[in-house]
Order: C-alpha cells, then sequence, then structure tokens
C-alpha cells in the first residue's frame, strides 16, 4: 500500500459502510414504529409515560440502575424469562417507542425489570429496598431525608424498624427524586400482545405450512 | 507496493525523538494517571460487587456511577492518551522528519483531560448518558473532538509529509485510528445524544459504538506498536509480511460489525446479532495474520517484547471469545453475566494495555535519552500486571459460568447467585488490587526516568545497541 488517499478511500468506506447498515439500517426498519391501535378497545399501545414517570427514568439512568437490571425479557423459548415471571412474551422494539433512553441494559446481577409493575410491587416494598436495602442490593439512604416530625406524619413516610429506625421525633420520607423513581418503576408494564410479539410456531413434519 | 521493514540497524536515540520528548511524555504521564484513576474506581467497583453496600449512600459512587467512572478513565483517559502518544510517535519515526504542530498537540492534550475531567464529574454528579463506553455527558463531547484534533494533527502531518513514499502496517495502523476515532464519536454523539434515533435503534448505535472503539481505535493503535516494535527487537522482517493488507482490512472493514453480540435475544432486528456472527467468523482472517507475522515474537526476549507477546495472545483469546459468545447457544449461558465482563478484561486490559505497556517500555528510554531509572520497578510491574490479569479474568469467567447457570434454572434465587460467587469476586477484588499497585509502580518508575534530576543514567552508552537498551530492563 503506497497510495495515502486510497488508504483513507478504504478507512471511510469501510466506516460509512457499516455505519449505514447497523444504524441507519436498524434506523430504517424501526424509526417509524408507529403506537398499535387497538380497535377492541379504542386505545393505542404502548401508552405514553406520565409526566413523573418520565422523570423517573431519568433517575433510573444517571444513578445507573441498568448497571444491574435489564429491561428486556426474552422470547419463551430462549432461557427461562418467562419462568421467572418476568414477562409472557418477548420484548419488542414497539415498547420502547416512547421512552427518551430505553434502559435496555446489559447485565443481570438482578430481575428483570421490563414488566416489574406486572407484579404488583407496592410503593412501600420499592422504598424499603431502596432505603434499607438486601443481602444483594445497595442501600441508598441519599434518596431519604430524615425529618423532624412537626405535627403530622406525612403520608410517604417510611417505616424502617431495628436499627434504621428514625430518631424518635423524627421521619423519614422519600425525597422527590425517590418518589419519581418509584412512579416510573410502577408504570414499567408492557403485557400489551402485539402481533409481531406473538411465539412463531414452526409448522410441523408432514403439515402444510399456514398461510 | 508495501515497504518492507528493515533490520534494526539505524540509530535508536535521534534528535526526531528528542524535539518530541516533552508533549508525547505528556500524553502518556497522563495516559498512566488516568489508568491508576481507572484501577481505584476498579476496585471500589469490584468490591460494590461482593460487598453491596460498601460507598452506596454516597451517592456520587453508586455501582452504577463508579462502573461509567472506571470505564470512562479507561477508554479515554488511558486509551486516549497513550494511544495517542504511541501513534504520534511511531508516525514521526516513520514518517522521518521531526513531529510538527506539536504545541497544538499540547494544548490538545490539556483540554482533552480537563474534558475527561469535567465529564467525569458530570458522570457522578447525575449526568451520565448510559450507553456502555459513552457514558460523558454530551456538553464535554464536542470539546473532546476539538481536542483529539489538535493532538492528532501532529501525527498526521507526520504521515502525509512523510520522507518515504510507501507505507508500513503499523502506519496503516496507526493512521487509521487517529482518522476513524472522531468520525465515530461524531457519528454516535449525533444519533444517540444531540439527535437521538428512536427507542431500541439507540440500543444498536451504542453497541456499534461501542465495539467500533475497540475495534476501530485502541486495537489498531496497540497492533501499530506491535508491527513497528516487534521487527525493530526481533531484528529481521516479519514473517508473510506481505499478508499483512490482509489482516489489516479485515479489521477495519468488518470489524466494528460484531457489536451486535450484545442483543442476542433483544427487542432489534435479528439480522444484527447475526451479522455479529458472519463478522465474527470472518475476523479469524484477521486473528490468523498475525499469527503468521508475530510467530518470530516467540522467538526472543526482552521487556517490551513480552508485554506484547502477551498482549498479542490475549487480543486473539478475546476475539476468540468474541466469536464463541456471538453464537445463540452460547450466548444464552453467557450473556448479562460476567462472562461478558471478563471478556472485555482479556481484551481491554490482557490485549490493548499490555502491547501499550510494551510499546511504553520500548519508546520512553528514546524519548528520555536514558535507560528506565529502576529495572526493579519494571520486572515488578510485570509480574503483577500477569498475575493481576490472569486472576481477574479467570475469576470473573468462573463467576459468570455460575451466574449464568443459575439464571437459566428458574428456582435459583438472585440471593442464592450471589452465595455461590460472592468468594470469587472477593478473589477479582484483590486481583483488582494487584493491577493497581502494578499500575502505580509504572506510574513511579515513569517520573523517576523523565525527571532529569532523579535519573543519573544515561542512555548514551547503549544509544546503538538496541538489544542493550531492551535488556537492561529485562
Amino acid at each position: 500500500m503506497k497510495n495515502g488517499p486510497f488508504l483513507l478511500l478504504g478507512l471511510f468506506t469501510a466506516l460509512g459502510v457499516s455505519f449505514a447498515a447497523i444504524v441507519l439500517g436498524a434506523h430504517g426498519q424501526l424509526g417509524r414504529l408507529t403506537p398499535f391501535y387497538d380497535d377492541a378497545e379504542s386505545q393505542a399501545y404502548p401508552q405514553r409515560m406520565q409526566g413523573v414517570a418520565a422523570r423517573g427514568q431519568l433517575v433510573y439512568a444517571d444513578l445507573g440502575c441498568a448497571a444491574c437490571h435489564t429491561q428486556q425479557v426474552r422470547r419463551p423459548d430462549y432461557g427461562n424469562d418467562k419462568a421467572r415471571g418476568w414477562g409472557e412474551r418477548q420484548s419488542v422494539a414497539r415498547d420502547y417507542i416512547h421512552q427518551p433512553r430505553p434502559q435496555l441494559g446489559g447485565s443481570r446481577l438482578g430481575p428483570d425489570l421490563a414488566n416489574y409493575a406486572a407484579r404488583k410491587p407496592t410503593e412501600e416494598a420499592i422504598y424499603g429496598l431502596l432505603y434499607a436495602g438486601s443481602a444483594t442490593h445497595p442501600s441508598y439512604r441519599f434518596l431519604f431525608q430524615e425529618r423532624e416530625l412537626v405535627g403530622e406524619r406525612s403520608a410517604k413516610a417510611i417505616s424502617p424498624t431495628g436499627a434504621l429506625a428514625p430518631k424518635p421525633g423524627f421521619q423519614i420520607v422519600p425525597t422527590e427524586r425517590a418518589q419519581t423513581l418509584a412512579a416510573y418503576l410502577l408504570t414499567l408494564n408492557n403485557t400489551y400482545d402485539y402481533p409481531e410479539a406473538r411465539p412463531f410456531v414452526a409448522a410441523k413434519k408432514g403439515e402444510e405450512p399456514k398461510k | 507496493m508495501t515497504n518492507v521493514p528493515t533490520n534494526a540497524g539505524s540509530a535508536e536515540v535521534t534528535a526526531l525523538d528528542s524535539q518530541a520528548r516533552g508533549p508525547l511524555l505528556l500524553l502518556l504521564g497522563s495516559g498512566l494517571v488516568w489508568l491508576v484513576v481507572s484501577g481505584f474506581l476498579a476496585l471500589i467497583t469490584s468490591i460494590q460487587l461482593h460487598s453491596p453496600q460498601f460507598m452506596a449512600d454516597c451517592s456520587w459512587f453508586t455501582f452504577g456511577r463508579t462502573q461509567a467512572l472506571r470505564d470512562t478513565a479507561f477508554i479515554y483517559g488511558w486509551g486516549g492518551n497513550a494511544g495517542l502518544g504511541i501513534a504520534l510517535w511511531i508516525l514521526g519515526r516513520l514518517g522521518g522528519y521531526p513531529l510538527r504542530g506539536l504545541n497544538w498537540s499540547v494544548v490538545g492534550t490539556l483540554f482533552w483531560n480537563l474534558g475527561i475531567a469535567a465529564g467525569m464529574a458530570g458522570i457522578a454528579s447525575g449526568d451520565m448518558t448510559g450507553f456502555s463506553f459513552l457514558q460523558l455527558p454530551r456538553y464535554v463531547l464536542p470539546l473532546l473532538v476539538v481536542a483529539y484534533a489538535a493532538i492528532a494533527m501532529s501525527g498526521v502531518l507526520a504521515w502525509s509529509g512523510r520522507r518515504t513514499d510507501g507505507m508500513y502496517a503499523s502506519q496503516w495502523y496507526a493512521v487509521a485510528a487517529l482518522f476513524l476515532f472522531p468520525w465515530l464519536l461524531c457519528a454516535a454523539q449525533a444519533v444517540l445524544l444531540w439527535w437521538p434515533v428512536r427507542g431500541t435503534v439507540q440500543a444498536v448505535a451504542a453497541s456499534w459504538y461501542g465495539q467500533a472503539v475497540w475495534t476501530l481505535w485502541l486495537a489498531p493503535v496497540a497492533l501499530a506498536a506491535a508491527y513497528y516494535i516487534v521487527p525493530k527487537v526481533v531484528g529481521r522482517v516479519l514473517p508473510s509480511y506481505e499478508s499483512a493488507p490482509l489482516g489489516f482490512w479485515t479489521l477495519i472493514f468488518v470489524g466494528s460489525w460484531t457489536g451486535g453480540r450484545h442483543l442476542i435475544g433483544g427487542p432489534v432486528p435479528a439480522w444484527i446479532p447475526t451479522m455479529a456472527v458472519v463478522s465474527a467468523s470472518l475476523l479469524i482472517f484477521h486473528y490468523l495474520v498475525l499469527i503468521l507475522n508475530f510467530r518470530v515474537a516467540f522467538q526472543t526476549g526482552g521487556t517490551a517484547i513480552r508485554f506484547i507477546r502477551f498482549g498479542l495472545i490475549a487480543y486473539m483469546l478475546a476475539g476468540l471469545a468474541e466469536l464463541l459468545t456471538s453464537f445463540r447457544g452460547v450466548a444464552l449461558h453467557t450473556q448479562f453475566t460476567f462472562f461478558s465482563t471478563a471478556i472485555e478484561q482479556l481484551g481491554l486490559y490482557g490485549g490493548v494495555s499490555m502491547m501499550f505497556f510494551g510499546a511504553i517500555y520500548y519508546l520512553v528510554p528514546r524519548l528520555t535519552g536514558n535507560a528506565w531509572a529502576s529495572a526493579g520497578l519494571v520486572s515488578g510491574h510485570r509480574v503483577l500486571m500477569v498475575v493481576g490479569i490472569v486472576l481477574s479474568i479467570v475469576t470473573l469467567a468462573y463467576a459468570g459460568i455460575v451466574q449464568g447457570a443459575g439464571l437459566l434454572d428458574d428456582k435459583t434465587t438472585f440471593a442464592t447467585i450471589f452465595g455461590q460467587i460472592r468468594m470469587t469476586l472477593v478473589v477479582n477484588s484483590a486481583a483488582q488490587l494487584i493491577l493497581v499497585t502494578g499500575n502505580v509502580l509504572l506510574l513511579v518508575n515513569l517520573v523517576r526516568s523523565a525527571c532529569p534530576f532523579t535519573n543519573e543514567r544515561p542512555a548514551t552508552s547503549i544509544f546503538r545497541q538496541p538489544s542493550k537498551l531492551e535488556a537492561h530492563a529485562s
């Protein structure tokens, strides 16, 4: 190789082709997905997140929750996501079209959260885990405030016990960030059955493939 | 046609190097400082894995954030600075004239480091993007692009104004790394952070960028160093050198297609992981060419060559592991586990960093005109690196396999999996401690060697005997 321009041309072709094929190709395929309108329910899916949940997603992202929790369910015959109760169907691209920054995640040190709200967790349970942690979950006490109890106890105040209990005359209240995070987690529910999410059933031997 | 490297009889310390001393040592030194910073962050991350409550109460150091900080300091701080230093030095040497535009490079280095520091403060205080290897908040990225261009300019000038008409393999790789990275960074930040694409296309773009940073930027710099240094130390032309272009173009054309292996089974078009399998298989040609070219590296000794040899083996093993885990049947067991972390560690630490270390051991005595200040620190660093890297990869891979088996059994809870791998992760923390200790040794040695007052052992007596300069430190 002698020729400088030839080298440069090769480099940019290589980069351009891979960018165009992978990123622009995927964009061309998925970039214009629209919500699915269900005539029977007169409702379009997926539904937009409410403002408070959208803010919660920012908290989820900036704390780095995706370092341990994925939000992508694999199809029932690939892995055991269904057996673990994480979702009846695989996640599809349409699930994420309203999310400004989908949190797919790449590591499962904790459970998948794509359909967390479908498992009916309570707000108290979320606050309890965030405040006290567990053997496997860190306790994020900076998401809570210990406030002096003046007048009535806050409706959001949590009641940890033992060493974590607040001092007498004080209460532990989730901060606004914790509240938006909990609101976000309580909206994670992608259980609507899109046509493209139905598992592909291969025709058995000897049978005519279904038209 | 391609230029065939000649025997390394040329002068070892030349006017070419002495003019570039300050700017290049600044790049290498700041790279090493970031490596040590990243090492401490890796230690914190690793401790948090087996003791989740460690520093959890401090919002700046949640696990997600320390991990992002560790990767950022490693990729942009260490890989960026040291890689640019090595690439500039190689291009200057092979260009045949003193490097031009080095003032720009010094200013660029300062702003590059300032940008990374500001970006890391941004990550710690809540502005991380969440894209693996592109965690830096978008407000520092334009600065980084400009600073990178300022640093890289003198390498480009050295290449375009080179004395000889042809090019060596190390020049192709170095030029590729210098030119491709700014395009990569601009393309990725445009589609991810400034005008974000929709939904899961972001995950596709992020995996493309994460792979390309490694295959089109860091690995080419490391290979440029190997292609430059191995023939010099061995003292002969690399065997099968005529096949080097095949290895080069295979890496450049298919290297960035393998990112889709992280998205197997995910909500993306199925052809993306499939293309990853195809391209990871094609990369076998790249590795075969490397084996053909670098088989001579196993016939000789010396500090630099030992690091590079280790690096080449780790690089190829990482490629093999990437290929295997891109198959769906294997990914079922390894996806979302520490096994992916182990492969990353194998490629970035065992592969790229070890080749960078080899290059640093080779070029610093030639830049300063002094032998390394302490031969003891050199061998100490080498032993700690080898032990630390092997230990961390083995523990992470084992933890990944146990974790994968646990995840596939729906009766196994996360607490059970955690109990099974906890001790392994403790050993991994020890490995991280060994690694950071080793890198502190290298940093101390570099400071002592570069400082004219503390280092009283000029290499003038061994200027024209490259083997001696090498052997001294080993």
